[in-house]
């Protein structure tokens, strides 16, 4: 935390923690990712430069090893740029260390992954609880909140159950709220439905376009065009580079028939 | 957090019962055994302050140095001489006598019952209780005149009477060459716990009995050693140590010539032996505790690898690094302190049942439990800092990616 602050050069620091202190939420600058892999090289992505806006709903897509992947760790702060600049709210993450890292995860970005990543024998309650945990929140706001998301994503009356107890498209959902714990300003999910029937797919995806409508942030990453279909904004990846950004109508909007339709799909 | 973390501790405790309680089983042994060793060294020196207690605590012997050559028949202790020291020091002296003992054959009718017989002073009630049950102790008469009477327990009476009442009786034995007629004036009844039975040995078939010591004084009134009981606990060393200065003094040799035997001074031994055997012996446990810990080094190091994943999700959920730490070695310290609680009921019981079936009370210190069970987690957090490090090193991007 130290070090953050004295980055803003003495003065008194925005709480970037909490205040919203930039409308591009995502801003990247001629960012490379070289991966070392002893004797050879390989480039994961070529000087990437992408701006994204706060409340913006994009697909990132590409096939595997276009990069994509590359780009969501270091989207995530889990992984860190070679080279370039990664500013998240206006914060440049490529050069902070794992314990601040961990800090920006926990309180700017909520993980949705392709498995769920639920942590197992852990009710539902417990791992939206975990984020908040993290974040040294007491347990009364942690329980309340918790509640609160599940009945959110649909699942108040699951909160006790065990992520084994529940089905994939139930998982995922509880994998949502437990990444909306700190009320993140950027969603990332990495493919997100990749596990999931069409009908749960298509849940997952309204659950998202819900989110975004009320002001969140989601990137999600896949392969999949009806998935994509759904985002307003499509950045496909090749061989680490970006080669096509375009704006995106979303299907959902019209003759669809959202809500009708996802039920008559669901059950 | 740390009452979350614990949370977390137990609920993946829970998950590999079995694991978990083999893990312990090292722990479990060690801390065991080292409650069981260090109860049982308590319980024996309880038994033997107890032991010295009942016996007198503030007993003590002077004689001439077994290690002085040129014996001196002045070395030797007069009845005129004990009374002597009778008077300068009664303030202090609660009872003194020759310490005299003898074994003889005791005649009545047709049974013959080997005796021993121990000379004593008629205020000896006063230090050492006797539970007279049938007629009077020895009086103040017996001792002066000489008479021929004495005291016996009920089983001795038994052994020689066929009856407990043996008021009145008379018997015939041998004392230093002379055959006389003696009577029984009382009968006490003799209460034993089973480790004074042990270390003083039961009378069974025997007899004892107690006569005036100024029968046991032949050839002729020399007495070779004093025995004497201190009114003050706290100051007998003092007491003793001008005793025997007065004795030296008197007998015109230095105070080192003399022997001074004190009941507390030889309870230190005991003491001083047991503490130290058992200090060594549970040491000698404690290194299992080692073992055991090195067994919990082991199992933590699988349960890390095998929740790499888990690892993983919790970092790219904003744990950070120290989070990860703290929360694998509670696990650990909690794993070992349970095994140290499971231990210390396992070890406390042990002694317990044997205590109760000896027949003795046994002691089992709190401290002891509380160091043990500290310990233990101690030994927890030791052998866990390796495992832990390792989970909270591990790079969230190739824990996500562990299956």
């Amino acid at each position: 935390m130290r070090s953050l602050l004295k980055r803003w050069g003495g003065k008194k620091p925005p709480n970037y923690l909490t205040d919203n202190v930039n409308e591009d939420l995502i801003r990247l600058e001629d960012l490379v990712k070289v991966y070392d892999t002893g004797a050879l090289k390989v480039l994961g992505l070529k000087r990437v430069n992408l701006t994204i806006h706060r409340g913006e709903f994009v697909a990132v897509m590409g096939q595997s090893g276009s990069g994509k992947s590359t780009l969501m760790n270091i989207l995530g702060c889990l992984d860190r740029p070679s080279m370039g600049h990664y500013y998240l709210d206006g914060v440049d993450v490529a050069a902070m260390g794992s314990n601040e890292l961990s800090l920006i995860r926990n309180r700017k970005i909520g993980f949705v992954f392709q498995s769920f990543n639920l942590i197992s024998r852990t009710s539902a309650l417990k791992n939206v609880e975990l984020p908040m945990t993290y974040a040294r929140k007491n347990k009364r706001f942690r329980e309340e909140r918790a509640r609160k998301l599940l009945e959110r994503v649909g699942l108040g009356k699951r909160a006790e159950h065990m992520p084994n107890e529940l089905s994939g498209g139930q998982r995922q959902r509880v994998a949502i709220a437990r990444a909306l714990a700190n009320e993140p300003p950027l969603l990332l999910a990495d493919e997100p439905t990749g596990n999931l029937d069409t009908a749960a797919s298509a849940e997952i995806m309204e659950l998202f376009s819900q989110l975004h409508k009320e002001g969140t942030t989601v990137v999600v990453v896949t392969h999949e065009e009806e998935i994509a279909a759904f985002t307003e904004r499509i950045i496909r990846f090749r061989d680490g580079e970006v080669i096509s950004d375009r704006p995106n109508i979303p299907r959902t909007d019209a003759g669809e028939g959202q809500e009708g339709g996802i039920e008559t799909r669901g059950s | 957090m740390l009452i979350e973390n614990m949370r977390m501790a137990f609920s993946a405790i829970r998950a590999n019962k079995m694991r978990s309680f083999l893990t312990m089983l090292g722990i479990i042994i060690g801390i065991g055994s080292v409650i069981s060793i260090v109860s049982i060294g308590d319980t024996m020196r309880r038994l033997f302050e107890d032991l010295y207690r009942k016996i007198g605590i503030t007993q003590a012997y002077i004689a001439i140095g077994y290690w002085v050559d040129d014996w001196r028949q002045s070395d030797y202790f007069s009845l005129d001489e004990m009374e002597r020291i009778k008077e300068i020091f009664g303030d202090e002296i609660a009872y003194m006598d020759s310490n005299a003992n003898t074994s003889a054959d005791a005649y009545y009718a047709r049974s013959t019952v080997k005796f021993n017989y121990s000379g004593i002073d008629y205020n000896y009630q006063e230090v050492q209780p006797v539970n007279l049950i049938y007629g009077r102790f020895l009086n103040e008469g017996d001792v002066l005149g000489r008479r021929k009477n004495v005291v016996m327990d009920t089983v001795s009476a038994m052994n020689l009477f066929g009856v407990e009442n043996a008021v009145g009786k008379t018997f015939r034995t041998t004392i230093y060459g002379s055959t006389d007629e003696y009577m029984v004036v009382g009968v006490y009844r003799k209460e034993m716990d089973p480790f004074q039975a042990m270390m003083m040995g039961a009378n069974t078939e025997g007899g004892e009995a107690f006569l005036p010591y100024t029968i046991l004084t032949w050839p002729n009134d020399f007495i070779y050693a004093l025995r004497f009981f201190c009114r003050d606990e706290d100051t007998m060393e003092e007491l003793c140590a001008s005793i025997k200065a007065y004795v030296a003094r008197s007998k015109d040799r230095q105070p080192e010539d003399f022997q001074m035997i004190t009941a507390k001074e030889q309870m230190g031994q005991w003491d001083g032996m047991l503490g130290g055997l058992s200090m060594a012996v549970g040491g000698i446990a404690a290194i299992s505790l080692l073992v055991g810990g090195i067994g919990i080094m082991n199992i933590m190091l699988v349960s890390v690898t095998e929740r790499t994943r888990e690892i993983g999700i919790r970092k790219s959920l904003g744990a950070k690094t120290q989070d990860i730490l703290v929360q694998f070695l509670i696990e650990s310290a909690i794993l070992s302190a349970c095994g140290g609680i499971m231990g210390t009921m396992l070890g406390g019981g042990l002694v317990k049942a044997g205590g109760s079936l000896m027949g003795v009370d046994t002691v089992i210190r709190p401290g002891v439990v509380v160091m043990a069970v500290g310990f233990s987690a101690l030994v927890g957090v030791f052998f866990g800092i390796y495992p832990a490090s390792k989970a909270a090193k591990k790079d969230p991007i190739e824990a996500l990616r562990y299956e």
